[in-house]
């Protein structure tokens, strides 16, 4: 389950005309439209604190790397950017390791080894040379934070499925009571598959839906505009 | 003769990676050094938080570092992992009970925990997991159980029997420990690494009893 290549961003570049941040947190996002990052997306979403946190960190080293990337990406020669990108995702990877482990040890240690791993996460690589390398450095700011927290969004949006039918709470908070018998599957892998379609299937026929009433909507619109005029 | 096929300037892309790592070095030091003491103090934190646990009413604790010919030396801090033990004093100086690290492989990845010990009944009266990665909802029930927690009230740590996980439902004896049903691996491991620790730590742990309950 590599997520590695950097050649997966070609379909999803922002057009000038959108909100950054709005663009990552809703019209691309990382998960829910582009399908991307699956590795953690289905590793660490077993319960909303872990899919919580994973998400945060995610959006400080969206935000760090972007913004870091769009500040040199003048100076950088098109020959060693990758190279250089990867050294500023690394750094800011770190950063967020000593971090996390500053804020919470228990945090820390139930994300596991997919903290040093967030420097393969392919939207990190894929918003540093499809948006940051070519945007001013606020544009690439706000980039990386609705970007961060549209992953964020979509990690607690399948960590309250998986925990609330796996394990019968909410951020640990139990909700029905003592009768209730876990659905198990759903925090073991094979949950976390199931638990995606199903975000997956809800988020592209509610899009659908939209685009079918704006659609409606559309030629009523211009109707509209013609008898005004 | 054709000239030269062009190639990008060496020099500029030296200087600039070079560059980079050597703000993204800055930058790592940088953020090591100042999260450092917070970091240890995290450590520190969650460590006392168990040893509570394990010894209610622990007013005093002293951390015994384990030397290689068995012999205790006292340690100022919490290093040395693996190789310490905690005693632990009410307000009157009056010894508690002890503290011991363990560890053995769980379902998936090494269960770290620790266990409170009275050395003169021999008796092992608390059990708290410190770092484990076992399944959730499943073999990570293990820290919360409380039907799993209630074996760890009184086991028979003695050398007359070995403490064995048992089947859910079965336990008769003080040195068996009740397993979580769906979560055989990880319940086992629990009895592994308690018998394990018990084997290596209780002679050392036999013959330095008089200077840890004198606080020495």
């Amino acid at each position: 389950m590599s997520d590695t290549a950097p050649s997966c961003h070609a379909s999803t570049t922002a057009t000038p005309a959108d909100n950054p941040f709005l663009n990552g947190l809703w019209k691309q996002n990382p998960v829910f439209v582009q399908v991307l990052g699956m590795c953690p997306t289905l590793a660490i979403t077993n319960s909303v604190r872990n899919a919580i946190a994973m998400g945060l960190a995610t959006t400080f080293v969206l935000v760090f790397s972007n913004t870091l990337i769009s500040m040199v990406r003048k100076i950088i020669p098109s020959q060693v950017r990758i190279a250089s990108y990867i050294a500023i995702i690394a750094t800011s990877v770190t950063i967020v390791g000593y971090l996390v482990d500053a804020i919470s040890i228990s945090v820390s240690k139930a994300l596991g080894p997919f903290i040093p791993l967030i420097v393969a996460n392919c939207i990190i690589l894929e918003r540093a040379e499809a948006f940051a390398a070519k945007k001013p450095v606020v544009k690439s700011f706000l980039d990386g934070l609705g970007m961060g927290l549209g992953f964020a969004f979509a990690l607690t949006c399948l960590g309250t499925v998986r925990e609330v039918l796996g394990a019968g709470t909410w951020l640990g908070i139990p909700l029905f009571g003592p009768h209730f018998e876990p659905w198990v599957l759903f925090v073991l892998p094979p949950g976390g598959f199931i638990a995606l379609a199903i975000w997956l299937l809800t988020f592209s026929t509610f899009r659908s839906w939209r685009a079918k009433k704006k659609a409606a909507a559309t030629p009523a619109l211009v109707a509209l505009s013609e008898v005004h005029s | 003769m054709n000239p030269a096929p062009r190639t990008a300037p060496t020099i500029p892309m030296i200087k600039v990676l070079g560059t980079i790592s050597l703000l993204c070095g800055i930058l790592i030091v940088f953020t090591q050094v100042t999260t450092l003491a917070r970091i240890r103090h995290n450590k520190e934190a969650l460590m006392h938080e168990l040893i509570e646990q394990l010894l209610p009413g622990i007013q005093k604790q002293i951390n015994y570092g384990i030397e290689p010919n068995g012999d205790l030396t006292i340690l100022p801090g919490l290093e040395g992992e693996g190789r310490r033990i905690f005693a632990g004093y009410d307000a009157g100086g009056n010894f508690l009970g002890l503290v011991v690290e363990t560890n053995d492989r769980g379902y998936a990845d090494t269960i770290n925990a620790m266990y409170a010990y009275q050395p003169d009944t021999r008796t092992i009266t608390g059990f708290q997991v410190v770092d484990m990665r076992e399944t959730p909802g499943l073999g990570d029930r293990i820290r919360s159980d409380p039907g799993f927690l209630e074996n760890f009230k009184n086991i028979d740590a003695s050398e007359a029997h070995p403490i064995v996980t048992v089947k859910h439902g079965t336990k008769k004896n003080s040195w068996e420990i009740d397993a979580i049903s769906g979560a055989t691996v990880s319940s086992r491991a629990v009895g592994r690494m308690l018998q394990k620790s018990v084997d290596e730590k209780a002679p050392i742990i036999a013959r330095n009893l008089d200077r840890i309950k004198r606080g020495k």
